[in-house]
């Protein structure tokens, strides 16, 4: 069975967010995260038979797409080009700061302050709820090593928060 | 599914984050409960999860919603049928004018000079305003700095 394009590009929209928020968190950027996001929407409606139900769910597959494609992007940089900083320092800049409300600032903060892996597996669990054998799909990596892993970046993140917050 | 005993530390530790999503087996959250009905630090420190986990999922991380993705789909959609609109048209247009051409000089003598002049005319007008309007996007492409921005 195969879905057809308007089922595709609905799901896809209602994905959109969330595999941007994912993007940002590996790219460190909003803008060359839409790119990316973009990029992967794309490569989907083209090629709308790659993706094959019995490989597992829709959502994790296009989720993956979308990090591959970051990934990609990563590379494609220069080495001293390393922008992961922004996701910081965007709450310096006051257009963005006005934005975002106090709560989401601190814990985007917070977010900042962890490595690439662990934000990412905190979106993709508690911001996208996904289950783990779906997050070990997108991450390419053992089932068994979710929990612990997602545990850690938790309490990680928890401590961050409570810094910036205080 | 994996079972797991206490940490060394004595607490049940990422069970916790296991627990939270109902990740666990029936034995191990059994496990986690009665250890946290006796451990104020893992009941805390569950809480603690409990409310990180709603405050993620009730933040914006993402300032694009569907209603831009759903956008951005159409866009591409527009474009992919723009090009081959403009393909079809300029292969019609192409093999007109060399129709036409091949019709004025394989049968002079059924054309007037007035008549070939104006069909001359029209195709020589289009072929120019076409020669035009392509040198200026290709001029507009290679200076344009900000091509790539959408607005």
């Amino acid at each position: 069975m195969m879905l057809n394009t308007h089922q595709i590009q609905h799901d896809l929209a209602l994905l959109g967010g969330g595999a941007h928020a994912l993007a940002i968190q590996i790219l460190g950027n909003a803008e060359d995260a839409a790119d990316a996001v973009h990029d992967a929407l794309e490569k989907v409606l083209r090629a709308p038979g790659a993706y094959r139900p019995e490989q597992g769910p829709f959502k994790p597959w296009f989720l993956r797409v979308v990090r591959n494609r970051c990934i990609d992007l990563l590379r494609q940089r220069r080495p001293v080009d390393n922008r992961s900083d922004e996701i910081a320092d965007a709450a310096a800049d006051p257009a963005r700061e006005a934005e975002i409300a106090d709560r989401d600032r601190v814990l985007q903060l917070a977010l900042a302050s962890l490595d690439s892996d662990q934000r990412q597996i905190i979106v993709l669990r508690d911001y996208m709820d996904l289950t783990y054998a779906e997050i070990a799909a997108v991450l390419d990596t053992a089932p068994g090593t979710v929990m612990s892993r997602l545990h850690r970046a938790r309490v990680n993140l928890g401590k961050a928060y409570r810094e910036y917050d205080d | 599914m994996m079972t797991k005993e206490l940490n060394d530390d004595g607490h049940v530790g990422d069970l916790l984050s296991g627990y939270i999503d109902n990740e666990l087996t029936q034995q191990e959250q059994q496990r986690v409960r009665l250890h946290c009905d006796s451990c104020p630090d893992c009941s805390r420190q569950m809480t603690e999860l409990r409310e990180m986990r709603v405050r993620i999922g009730a933040a914006t991380l993402s300032n694009r919603d569907h209603d831009f993705w759903r956008e951005d789909m159409d866009d591409m959609t527009v474009k992919a049928t723009r090009g081959i609109g403009w393909l079809l048209l300029l292969g019609g247009a192409i093999i007109g004018a060399g129709v036409g051409v091949y019709e004025i000089l394989s049968s002079p003598s059924s054309l007037s000079l007035l008549e070939k002049l104006v069909v001359g005319g029209v195709y020589g007008g289009l072929l120019l305003i076409f020669i035009s309007v392509l040198r200026q996007r290709l001029v507009e492409r290679k200076s344009d700095r900000y091509k790539d921005v959408e607005i």
